[in-house]
């Protein structure tokens, strides 16, 4: 490649990492805590707080929704609770939009699927940054913008990848130092990048970049082809005679035998959609998790009256429609193999965060005036900005784990308090950041992320020490993991903190994070 | 630099569109097997577009060379859709 393309595309990979890298900050490490969205789930809801309407059962959930609205028995769902400590519940559409309900919720039911949930919060946070419709648009367009970042900064470092993949010069030049650590990093975990960069721009942009194309180039035939591609429920006609609907036990039973007979070895139900019900032609469809298959979600559709298997979707039964559908979700939130591989994405997440975070630094050292005492404002203000939003974004996350905590304990609704915490916190340390000297800030922005962090970690555990104790269930492992896993996230804080105050104290004075008295510039 | 990065971004876009439109139509049944596997190549197609059109010489070839290879392909759709 020519020197001029070579520097054209360093251009765009500058470019789009600036435009697209706070935003991916924020779902990396929004997303690697997703990774575990069920033991948090645990952690805010441990075993021995039981929630409401944890010990009713879906035969009496669903009893319930269609004496309180028969309307839904054309077409509803029930989510299945993620632990004993959880509440099942139904999920239909109102004339006004979707319900979600627990059984004892039925009067008054919701439009959101899980307001007060910490886990769910995060997962807004990573895949919208919270922002209600306009923020899941935003974050598709930062996606095909970090799909652009990828082609650009392989093709820039290919011609050295070679020779510099293993280099790892550690030194007084702290430029390449964190070149070979950018690099390194985003070389290792390509395959995982582009797995991201590609899913996704699918998930965010799915629904307009699906109407485009059907405008642009399917003749306007895409909607029913895709249909076709990914339907699971067999169509049915109402025969109108009633019938007596297998219990749900039942039909979970039928359908992990069937997935089990078709090449996966597990099959754990977590949704199951009723079409029809009551009716002697009703579908019961249930949806199971699989390990180690990239189907990882597959469903058996099933006559609800009788348990006839009318269509599978899982293992060897897929279509290759089907199953490179399902393998985006398999990939994107690593739940195909088990506890090995949500370590080895949370892993991938912190790193990816620490790319974006690096690619910052990296071109604030590369317009580094190393004889002045004075740094460009340019190099100032995205010193200010990087360390607002990308610390900012640690703290307010570990202050949304405070906020719930409180919240679960006083008994009120951890939704809006979670929210205050979190974007308050946020909007606080970039303040804080713009306000005080950017060393100071640094040091001080880390050290109380660290502080606080390690510090919920440690009171959740001795808060939860006796109740541990006295009613011991397999679940408290998963509240212990979210509260070492903190512990650990807190001592990396500290370590950066104090990586952080020696660049301050002794590092080259000529620069945004040195708090030394300015040295002379040479004559 | 900027009207390349357009050419790529507002050009690359139905240009990838038609050229899967096209790939799919050619497949038997119409690619109905291969739909979505071909969806999921859009976005990498579009980003290569968008990499690809940096290397033209300059804006205006980039314009000229990708506007026509959409014209191409959407001529050569509408041919294979006209009934035989």
């Amino acid at each position: 490649m020519k020197a001029a393309t070579i520097r054209t595309f360093q251009t765009v990979h500058t470019w789009t990492g600036l435009l697209a890298g706070f935003a991916l900050f924020v779902a990396f490490y929004a997303g690697a805590l997703t990774v575990f969205h069920d033991d948090i789930a645990a952690w805010q809801n441990p075993p021995w707080r039981v929630a409401t309407d944890s010990g009713v059962s879906m035969d009496a959930l669903i009893e319930r929704l269609l004496a309180r609205h028969p309307g839904a028995r054309d077409d509803f769902g029930v989510v299945l609770p993620r632990d004993s400590s959880h509440a099942a519940y139904a999920y239909w559409q109102d004339k006004d939009g979707a319900r979600f309900a627990t059984a004892s919720q039925m009067e008054a039911p919701r439009t959101d699927a899980s307001e007060n949930e910490l886990a769910d919060f995060i997962y807004a946070l990573h895949d919208s940054l919270g922002l209600p419709v306009i923020g899941l648009y935003l974050m598709g367009i930062v996606s095909v913008l970090y799909g652009l970042a990828l082609v650009s900064g392989i093709l820039i470092h290919l011609p050295q990848l070679a020779k510099d993949f293993f280099a790892m010069r550690v030194g007084r030049n702290l430029k390449r130092l964190w070149q070979d650590a950018h690099n390194a990093i985003g070389v290792i975990s390509l395959p995982f990048h582009v797995i991201f960069a590609v899913t996704g721009a699918l998930f965010c942009l799915f629904t307009i970049t699906l109407a485009a194309l059907n405008t642009v180039a399917f003749d306007g035939k895409l909607f029913e082809a895709f249909a076709r591609a990914t339907e699971t429920t067999p169509a049915i006609t109402l025969s109108g005679t009633p019938a007596t609907m297998l219990t749900t036990d039942a039909l979970m039973e039928l359908a992990r035998a069937e997935a089990l007979k078709n090449g996966v070895r597990t099959f754990e139900p977590d949704y199951m959609h009723f079409v029809h019900y009551g009716d002697r032609n009703a579908v019961a469809e249930v949806r199971g998790l699989s390990q180690h298959t990239l189907g990882s979600y597959g469903t058996v559709a099933m006559s609800a009256h009788d348990g006839t298997v009318l269509a599978t979707y899982v293992g060897d039964r897929y279509s290759l429609n089907g199953i490179s559908y399902a393998s985006l979700f398999g990939l994107h939130f690593g739940s195909f193999g088990g506890r090995t591989v949500q370590w080895l994405y949370f892993m991938l997440g912190l790193a990816g965060a620490f790319l974006f975070y690096s690619g910052n630094l990296l071109w604030i050292e590369s317009r580094r005036k190393r004889r002045h005492v004075d740094q460009p404002r340019k190099t100032r203000i995205m010193a200010r900005a990087t360390i607002g939003v990308c610390i900012g974004t640690c703290l307010a996350i570990t202050g949304a784990f405070v906020a719930t905590w409180i919240a679960v304990r006083m008994d009120v609704d951890a939704g809006l308090p979670q929210r205050v915490a979190c974007y308050g916190l946020f909007l606080g340390a970039c303040a804080y950041a713009c306000l005080r000297p950017v060393a100071k800030a640094t040091i001080e922005l880390l050290g109380i992320t660290a502080v606080a962090t390690v510090a919920m970690a440690l009171i959740d555990l001795a808060t939860n020490m006796g109740a541990m104790a006295s009613s011991w269930s397999p679940l408290a492992w998963r509240v212990i993991g979210v509260d070492l896993t903190g512990i650990a996230l807190g001592i990396v804080f500290a370590l950066f903190a104090r990586a952080a105050a020696r660049r301050a104290r002794d590092g080259d004075a000529n620069s945004v994070w040195s708090s030394r008295a300015p040295t002379p510039s040479a004559p | 630099m900027i009207a390349r990065c357009l050419a790529g971004t507002v050009l690359g876009f139905p240009l990838a569109a038609l050229l899967l439109a096209l790939l799919l139509h050619v497949l038997p049944r119409h690619g109905d097997a291969f739909l979505i596997p071909g969806l999921i190549l859009f976005f990498p197609l579009w980003t290569a577009f968008m990499a690809g059109a940096y290397l033209f010489r300059s804006g205006a070839r980039a314009w000229l060379v990708m506007g026509g290879a959409n014209i191409v392909v959407f001529s050569t759709l509408w041919l294979l859709r006209l009934p035989a």
